[in-house]
């Protein structure tokens, strides 16, 4: 085989691969670099070049013209030579990068931006992207000023600007980013936050409880000073409140539940989580399954976790027996007493609805009864006036019979003595009064009694006044609304709320120390604080006071390189395969036709190892490898040995189906042969014109004569 | 001239060629017959060394044909016309350049070796398609180029493996002209195998019968063909006569 190369065709293929590699490298490197251009552009057509804007303002998407108006005016009166550029709308919010010209770029501008920019319509918040700069993230407040002046004491550094819970490190030029962030790093190393972390259920004092951590720390570890605590009530203030929700929420939950009280047998122990089932599920057909969940001396708490016993103010009182898991009944444990403040609730409710539609009644007969009250009395007065003209007249008849006709008949003596007799009868009621004449009865105070009437009787009018339907109505929505929970979902509810509160899900209370100085290894002193502080649940974590955030370009940038390197390497191998399969296939084919012309291999071994897969495999092997490093290309877990053994087989496929690709015109190539023409020249002018083009063909056109 | 000696080719179990001995003289003319299969291709490719044989010798000249080194055997092959039954000619070259570009290739000035294509192609009675490529002419034809570019370099010996045999029956004819009218008028070295066995009677000073890789009978025309020995020349006898 190797006679073959021999008379010259060597040389053509050394060419070929040395070409092959240099444009492969080109190729795979250019299309990467096309790559980077391209979305190094775009980048910058969307951020800006470096240090051309100082902040992006996210505005919400239709406010953005009022937001333009706003934003140029704020410009030219503040920031005369300012820089603005609208570019991309994210998920509703338009973004609006700023620019401030260099005299403007300050401490001072960069900390108030809310005050300048703060009435800008539909603004939803704002970054700072000020460059050069380098950002940490998430500084704690206990160590933010000591920082900051640490920070602008370093070479390079212009000032920080704090942006809620990030500093931003302004430099003085772009150089000085690698060796600031370094010197940034090892700043932020000489501090540490342990933290405690106290499970819910087990929170603690933080303030005292600190002290003694901070003891436990000075006594162990010596450098009482290396210690502070910082335990902050803002941090996680979220998350407070949502655990303190949760609390409240159990609380009412637990109140509201049935209270299930149980008087257990003195020879019986009891512990919390065991369950209590009843001999006979009473009135109710549901088997109502009690769970223990305190045990206080003599006085065990519980609570339903099955079943719903039946509605009732009173107390229901049941002989309680173990519950075995089976679902059969255990020993007996004691007398389990339920009440239900939610049923007395409900009956309460019920109770004042009653009344306040018998008042509502009430009030309307009230009013009807001092209306007849005054009809009474009005009829009254007026009997009591008739009464009074009869009396003058009545006097005037008795003095006239007795002064002025002494010889009175007898019909005018009968006359007086009919009246007076009728006036006697008239005034028999007000003698059974208490009273024992008719003047008595005048002295009544007709008019008093009617004032007092009408108080009585505006009262009942405001009584009527008030909306009592509404009432009823409000207070019967009340009663509608009390959640319709049954026993069994509130004990349900309530563990759920407990194993999420008592886990390690969600800390409970924490207390933060700032560590200054060398790290401490915060699963040691785990060890300790839990027995020292006597709190085996307590928790212990190390976070750091802050991180140093590549900037976002400087991130972008090196994704888009990692992109870059891994295209290019798709690329070599693809180029390889295609090198292969259009120039290289050709030579395969053809050299193993002129082998089965030659006497056939008798040993053995070279059968196995075949030297043209020999041939193919380095060939691929040399083509791949060379174009991968050439081009920069880089796949993750792809190494050298790798490549070139992937180079390698690609080779021997191709050698494989090498007639498949690029089947050998035999009868030219024998004519070749009979015709005396070296090796060289049938693979220059009978088999390579004709194949496939490809760089062998385009190289092959400098060498062919015909 | 050519003297083959023992010569012995098998392709896994068929053997093709089974201790062949045959001597070729020179201006001598020897038509080689026999069954498809019987190996007739091979030998004469081995001649050339087209095919390597697996054992024997072959002498060219006193030279031995299979110690040759690969240029050597380039010299050699130059010397000896090979005309395929397939005409075997370059496809994207044109009958003028199929003819002539072996002889650049070996070293020869461009137009000298125009005019001697350009010659030879007139001893094939092509004079005017030069330009045009071998899928455009007809069979005949294209074996004529076939013809030219063997004998373009003037060869001592010409090696023919069955020219006519792909052809249609009346192209045969002006092949067999051509042929004919190279061995009266060149004197030289021919080495032909044919199934044309009138063609054979007419040109041939010898026969050669071949069957199963062996050489069964040979002898001048007449005398094998008025009295032939074995099988196969029977079988070729019985062929002529109807
Ligand atoms: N390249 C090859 N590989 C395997 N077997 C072959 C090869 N060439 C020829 N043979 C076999 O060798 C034997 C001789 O073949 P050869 O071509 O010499 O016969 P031939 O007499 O020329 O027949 P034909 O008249 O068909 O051309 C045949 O059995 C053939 O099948
Ligand atoms: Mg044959």
């Amino acid at each position: 085989m190797l006679s073959f190369f021999r008379d010259g065709f060597y040389q053509d293929l050394l060419i070929l691969l040395i070409v092959t590699i240099i444009v492969g490298a080109v190729f795979s490197q250019g299309i990467a670099w096309a790559i980077d251009t391209y979305f190094g552009d775009t980048l910058d057509g969307m951020i800006g070049e470096y240090g051309e804007y100082d902040l992006v303002l996210h505005i919400r998407d239709e406010a953005k013209e009022a937001a333009l108006r706003e934003l140029e005016r704020i410009g030219d009166q503040s920031f005369p030579g300012y820089k603005l550029n609208q570019t991309l709308t994210i998920a509703g919010q338009a973004n609006f990068f700023f620019g401030l010209p260099a005299e403007f770029r300050t401490k001072e501008v960069l900390e108030s931006i809310t005050s300048y920019f703060g009435a800008v319509p539909g603004l939803n918040g704002y970054t700072l992207m000020v460059e050069p700069s380098v950002l940490i993230r998430g500084v704690h407040p206990s160590v933010r000023q000591e920082l900051r002046e640490q920070l602008e004491d370093l070479p390079g550094v212009k000032f920080t600007v704090r942006d809620g819970a990030n500093l931003v490190i302004v430099l003085d030029s772009e150089d000085s980013v690698p060796q600031v962030t370094k010197q940034v790093q090892s700043l932020l190393k000489q501090y540490q936050i342990l933290e405690l972390r106290f499970p819910m259920g087990f929170e603690v004092d933080t303030q005292l409880v600190g002290d003694q951590a901070l003891a436990i720390l000075a006594n162990q570890l010596g450098a009482k000073n290396r210690y502070e605590n910082v335990t902050s009530a803002e941090y996680g203030e979220d998350l407070d409140a949502f655990l303190k929700t949760l609390v409240e929420m159990r609380d009412f939950l637990t109140s509201y539940a049935s209270k299930v009280l149980i008087t257990p047998d003195p020879q019986v122990r009891l512990a919390v989580g065991e369950r209590i089932l009843f001999a006979e599920p009473s009135d109710s057909k549901e088997e109502i399954i009690v769970e223990v969940t305190g045990v206080f001396g003599e006085l065990i708490e519980g609570m339903i976790v099955q079943g719903q016993p039946v509605q009732s103010t009173d107390k229901l009182v049941q002989s309680g027996y173990r519950y075995l898991g089976d679902g059969s009944l255990g020993e007996y444990v004691g007398e389990v007493t339920i009440e239900n403040e939610r049923y007395r609730l409900a009956y309460a409710i019920d109770e004042s609805l009653r009344l306040l539609e018998e008042l509502e009644e009430l009030a309307v007969q009230a009013s009807e009864a001092v209306a007849n009250g005054e009809a009474v009395l009005t009829t009254f007065q007026e009997a009591l006036m008739q009464l009074e003209v009869l009396q003058v007249q009545m006097h005037q008849l008795n003095e006239g019979i007795a002064q002025g006709d002494s010889k009175a008949s007898g019909e005018q003596f009968l006359v007086s003595l009919l009246l007076n007799g009728l006036f006697q009868t008239l005034a028999q009621a007000a003698i059974k009064t208490g009273e024992g004449s008719l003047d008595s009865l005048q002295n009544l105070d007709i008019e008093e009694m009617r004032q007092s009437l009408l108080g009585i009787s505006e009262q009942i009018a405001n009584v009527q006044a008030i909306d009592v339907a509404a009432i009823i109505q409000q207070i019967g929505f009340v009663r509608d609304t009390l959640p319709d929970l049954r026993d069994e979902e509130i004990g349900q509810s309530i563990r759920l709320i407990n194993t999420y509160l008592g886990g390690q899900v969600i800390p409970g209370e924490r207390i933060q120390i700032l560590v200054r100085g060398s790290h401490l290894d915060e699963k040691e002193l785990e060890t300790l604080f839990r027995s020292e502080l006597d709190n085996p649940y307590l928790h212990t974590y190390s976070t750091s006071v802050g991180m140093v955030n590549p900037d976002a370009r400087g991130e972008i940038f090196r994704i888009l390189k990692e992109v870059r390197s891994i295209v290019a390497g798709m690329l070599s191998i693809i180029f390889t395969l295609v090198v292969l399969v259009l120039d290289h296939a050709t030579i395969f084919s053809t050299l193993k036709f002129l082998r089965s012309c030659e006497k056939p291999i008798k040993r053995r071994f070279l059968r196995i190892f075949d030297p043209l897969f020999l041939l193919g495999g380095v060939v691929g092997s040399i083509i791949l490898t060379s174009v991968y490093y050439l081009s920069r290309a880089q796949i993750p877990l792809v190494t050298l040995p790798v490549v070139l053994l992937l180079g390698f087989g690609l080779g021997v496929l191709v050698v494989v189906f090498a007639e498949r690709f690029s089947p050998v015109h035999s009868m030219e190539v024998m004519a070749g042969q009979s015709l005396g023409l070296s090796n060289v020249q049938i693979m220059r002018e009978v088999v390579i014109p004709p194949s496939r083009p490809g760089l062998m063909n385009l190289l092959n056109r400098w060498k062919q004569q015909f | 001239m050519l003297d083959i000696k023992g010569l012995h080719k098998h392709y896994g179990k068929v053997i093709a060629l089974d201790e062949v001995d045959l001597q070729v003289h020179k201006g001598e003319t020897v038509v080689i017959m026999g069954p498809s299969g019987c190996g007739k291709s091979t030998l004469i490719r081995c001649v050339n060394r087209l095919t390597e044989p697996d054992g024997g010798a072959i002498y060219f000249n006193g030279q031995n044909v299979l110690g040759l080194n690969s240029v050597e055997l380039q010299g050699l092959r130059r010397n000896m016309g090979f005309v395929f039954q397939q005409f075997n000619l370059i496809a994207r070259l044109t009958i003028l350049e199929n003819v002539m570009f072996h002889l650049v290739l070996g070293g020869m000035d461009r137009d000298e070796a125009i005019v001697l294509a350009k010659e030879a192609l007139a001893k094939v009675g092509l004079e005017s398609t030069w330009e045009r490529r071998p899928h455009e002419l007809s069979g005949g034809q294209q074996q004529r180029v076939g013809i030219a570019r063997a004998l373009v370099t003037n060869p001592e010996l010409m090696l023919w493996d069955e020219p006519t045999a792909s052809l249609d029956p009346i192209l045969v004819g002006e092949v067999l002209e051509v042929m004919e009218d190279l061995v009266k008028n060149t004197g030289t070295t021919m080495v032909i195998v044919t199934h044309e066995v009138s063609f054979a009677l007419r040109v041939a000073q010898r026969v050669v019968f071949m069957d199963q890789g062996r050489i069964v009978e040979e002898g001048s025309p007449q005398k094998v063909l008025e009295n032939p020995q074995s099988e196969i020349a029977q079988l070729y006898k019985k062929l002529l006569a109807s």
